[in-house]
């Protein structure tokens, strides 16, 4: 059988995502950020519990912590979710691509146009 | 963003009037240059080939078949998309609509008629069941609010 590293930046990713109350936790955090306090009043749960599943949301990389003060925030990073979708969906980013540069080359030809009118 | 899993959008704005904008989208040799090289006509029921790398992340071979199923100068240009190496294989539809928008043009392309059941679709249910596409969908949406935030700053 393949031996198969359990701790890298993807499985933490997934592993954050593969629980419930996590996704809700994030849905929530992704309307702005929050204390752990304000996040357990959205939850049948006790502090402890919501600070065990930010732990886990953190080193998924889905969620950054900052001081203020006395109080820590907790925000979405969305930069993981955001490459997430384009795994999804490559064509995506195949179009977003695409279409930049169409509208550099029809930055070029209006330039070109100017000129040959000039 | 769009609610339907089935397709894709992407919109782009041009400082620019949408004739300029309607010839680089349908002129062949310009469309090589942002696209792909092809032998594309403006012509409704116009078959024709491109030809290109595959696309990392999809099974694109890099060989297109697509026929010209609508085309409204300037407006609306409309293809069906298929891989030439699998003439069974499905078939995606390509719409580019055209709006004048100030003095410049939006974009509106649509790539429609995805199978909902790829391999990555599968995964991600088997990792969390249903209602993973919300979240991921407004992950998406907020990276791109930041980006555009950035663009104006």
């Amino acid at each position: 059988m393949p031996q198969r590293t359990k701790d890298s930046a993807t499985d933490r990713l997934f592993g954050a995502l593969a629980n419930p109350t996590r996704r809700d936790v994030l849905d929530l955090l992704l309307s702005g950020p929050r204390t752990v306090a304000d996040i357990a009043t959205h939850f049948d749960m006790a502090r402890p519990s919501v600070s065990e599943h930010l732990k886990v949301l953190k080193d998924g990389g889905l969620v950054a912590e900052t001081r203020h003060g006395r109080f820590r925030h907790y925000a979405v990073e969305p930069q993981p979710l955001h490459d997430l979708g384009e795994w999804l969906r490559p064509y995506e980013r195949f179009w977003r691509e695409r279409l930049a540069a169409m509208a550099e080359l029809v930055d070029q030809i209006a330039a070109q146009d100017t000129e040959e009118s000039e | 963003m769009t609610e339907d899993p089935t397709s894709i959008n992407v919109d782009q704005f041009f400082p620019h009037p949408p004739e300029l904008v309607w010839r680089v989208l349908t002129t062949s040799e310009l469309m090589a240059r942002w696209l792909m090289p092809n032998d594309f006509k403006p012509e409704l029921g116009h078959v024709f080939t491109f030809t290109s790398k595959p696309i990392p992340g999809t099974d694109f071979s890099g060989t297109g078949r697509s026929e010209v199923l609508s085309i409204e100068e300037p407006a609306l240009l409309r293809i069906s998309w298929q891989d030439a190496a699998k003439p069974d294989g499905p078939v995606t539809f390509v719409t580019w609509r055209l709006e004048s928008e100030g003095r410049g043009t939006r974009m509106f392309l649509e790539h429609s008629g995805f199978d909902l059941d790829n391999p990555q679709q599968r995964a991600m249910r088997k990792i969390m069941g249903g209602g993973w596409r919300g979240i991921v969908e407004r992950g998406f949406g907020v990276v791109l609010d930041e980006i555009a935030g950035a663009e104006v700053k």
